[in-house]
C-alpha cells in the first residue's frame, strides 16, 4: 500500500503536468488564430493565380522548357514525395499520420516499379524517414517557421524542386500534408505538384468561360505562362505550408485539451485514493489505541 | 469621373484594395496606364513602380514590386506581386550596399536579385509619373 506521502507527490506531479498542458493549449490556441489569419491572407493571391493559370493552360502546346511544369516530362518513372510535417511533437496524431500515409504511398509506388525519392519537410518526418529509408532522402527542410519567415521559406523549397526537375531527376512530385479542415480536424491529403494538375481549375474555367475568353496578353501567352508556372509551384508550396502550420496548431490544441482533461481526472481519482488511505490510517490507529486501552 | 477598383496582392496579404482613378503598372514591354474602362489585358510585370492615383489625378501611393502579373478588365485591376514595398519606405543606403554585395557574387540567382535591387534604386531616384 502506497504511503500518504507517495500519493501526495503523485498528485503534485500530475498537477504540474496539467498546468503545463493547459498552458500549451492556450499557446496553441493563440498561434492557431494567427496561422489561420495568415492562411486566409494568402488565399486571394493563390486563387487569383490559379484563375490566371487555368485561362492560360490551354495555350500550352509543346512540352519544352518551363512549360514542362504543366505538361510533364512524358514519363512517370521517377517520383519525388514531399511529406510536410511539424518540427515539434506533442500534437496528437498529426505527424505520425503524415509519416504513415507517406510510407504507404512510397511502398505502393515502389510496388508498381517506380523509383521514389523523398524530400521531407519538418523535423518529425525527416527523423522518421532517416530511420526507415535513409538512402532515398535527397534533401530535407527543417525549422522553416513559415508563420514568421513567410514566403521565403516556400521559395526555397520550390527552387530546389524545380532545379531537380529541370535536371531531369524526377518526373512527378507529390505533396503529402495535413489539410486544415477545422480547428479540431485535419485531413491527410495528397497533392500532385509537378506536373501541375489543372483538372480542378478547368471546371472553374468552364463556369467563367465567357469572362476569360477575350483577354489580350502582353507580351504573349507563352511568356506569361513561363513566368506564371514557377510562381505557381512556389505559391502552392506556400499554401500547403500555411495549411499544415495551422493544422499543427489545431492538432496541438486538441491534444493538449485532452491531456489537460485526463490530468484533471487523474487528480480527482488520486485525491479520492489519498482520502481513503488517510481514513484507513486513522481507523487503524484508533483500533490500536482502543485495543491498547482495553488490554490494561 | 468613374473609378476602377484596384487590388494589389502579395503572397502574404492583400496590400491595397480600393476604388481609384488611375493606376500605372510596369508591364514587361513598357508601362501601362490604366483608366476605368480599360480593355481586358493580362500582362506580366518587370520590377518597378506601381503608382496609384485618385480620381483627380493626385498620387495616392506608389509601391515597388519585384515583378508579377496584372489582370485588367474594365471594372477591375488586379496586380499579383511577389514582393511589395512602399517606395517611401525603401532606404537608399541599404539598397546601394545590397547592390555592391550582389555585384561581387556570381550565379543566376544573384543576377536576378541584382536587377531587382537596381530597379529599386531607380524607383527611389526617379520622379516621373509623380504628376500626371
Amino acid at each position: 500500500m502506497p504511503s500518504l506521502k507517495d500519493i501526495k507527490t503523485q498528485i503534485n506531479s500530475v498537477g504540474s503536468t496539467k498546468k503545463i498542458t493547459s498552458a500549451m493549449k492556450m499557446v496553441a490556441a493563440s498561434k492557431l488564430r494567427r496561422s489561420q489569419e495568415k492562411a486566409e491572407a494568402a488565399r486571394p493571391y493563390s486563387s487569383r493565380l490559379e484563375e490566371m493559370l487555368s485561362s492560360l493552360a490551354s495555350s500550352a502546346a509543346s512540352g519544352e522548357g518551363i512549360i514542362k511544369l504543366l505538361t510533364g516530362t512524358g514519363n512517370d518513372q521517377n517520383y519525388v514525395v514531399v511529406p510536410v510535417s511539424a518540427d515539434r511533437g506533442l500534437c496528437g496524431g498529426f505527424n505520425s499520420s503524415i509519416n504513415r500515409e507517406t510510407f504507404k504511398l512510397v511502398k505502393s509506388l515502389e510496388g508498381n516499379g517506380k523509383k521514389v525519392q523523398l524530400m521531407p519537410v519538418g523535423k518529425k518526418s525527416r527523423d522518421f524517414f532517416n530511420r526507415v529509408m535513409k538512402d532515398q532522402i535527397i534533401e530535407s527542410f527543417v525549422d522553416l517557421n513559415v508563420s514568421s519567415t513567410g514566403y521565403e521559406s516556400a521559395l526555397n523549397i520550390s527552387n530546389q524542386l524545380q532545379e531537380l526537375y529541370f535536371d531531369g531527376k524526377f518526373d512527378k512530385c507529390i505533396l503529402v500534408f495535413n489539410k486544415f479542415k477545422s480547428a479540431i480536424s485535419q485531413e491527410v491529403t495528397q497533392q500532385q505538384l509537378i506536373p501541375l494538375d489543372v483538372s480542378n481549375s478547368e471546371k472553374e474555367e468552364e463556369k467563367e468561360n465567357s469572362s476569360n475568353a477575350i483577354y489580350d496578353y502582353e507580351p504573349d501567352e507563352e511568356t506569361i505562362l513561363k513566368d506564371l508556372l514557377p510562381k505557381n509551384v512556389s505559391i502552392q508550396i506556400f499554401k500547403v505550408l500555411l495549411e499544415s502550420d495551422a493544422g499543427e496548431q489545431g492538432a496541438r490544441m486538441a491534444a493538449m485539451d485532452n491531456a489537460t482533461r485526463n490530468a484533471g481526472e487523474m487528480i480527482d481519482s488520486l485525491t479520492l485514493k489519498y482520502n481513503r488511505t488517510r481514513q484507513a490510517f486513522i481507523t487503524k490507529e484508533l483500533i490500536e489505541i482502543i485495543s491498547g486501552a482495553e488490554s490494561i | 469621373m468613374a473609378t476602377i477598383s484596384f487590388d494589389l496582392v502579395s503572397p502574404e496579404n492583400l496590400v491595397f484594395n480600393d476604388e481609384v482613378g488611375t493606376i500605372i503598372v510596369p508591364g514587361k514591354d513598357g508601362d501601362l496606364g490604366i483608366l476605368p474602362g480599360h480593355s481586358k489585358v493580362m500582362s506580366s510585370l518587370r520590377p518597378g513602380r506601381v503608382m496609384v492615383y485618385s480620381e483627380d489625378k493626385n498620387l495616392i501611393k506608389s509601391f515597388f514590386v519585384s515583378g508579377g502579373f496584372a489582370e485588367i478588365n474594365p471594372e477591375k485591376c488586379i496586380v499579383l506581386a511577389e514582393s511589395v514595398v512602399e517606395v517611401n519606405s525603401l532606404e537608399k543606403t541599404s539598397i546601394e550596399k545590397e547592390i555592391q554585395e550582389l555585384e561581387n557574387k556570381e550565379g543566376k540567382e544573384s543576377e536576378e536579385q541584382l536587377s531587382v535591387a537596381k530597379a529599386k534604386l531607380e524607383a527611389i531616384n526617379v520622379n516621373y509619373y509623380d504628376k500626371i
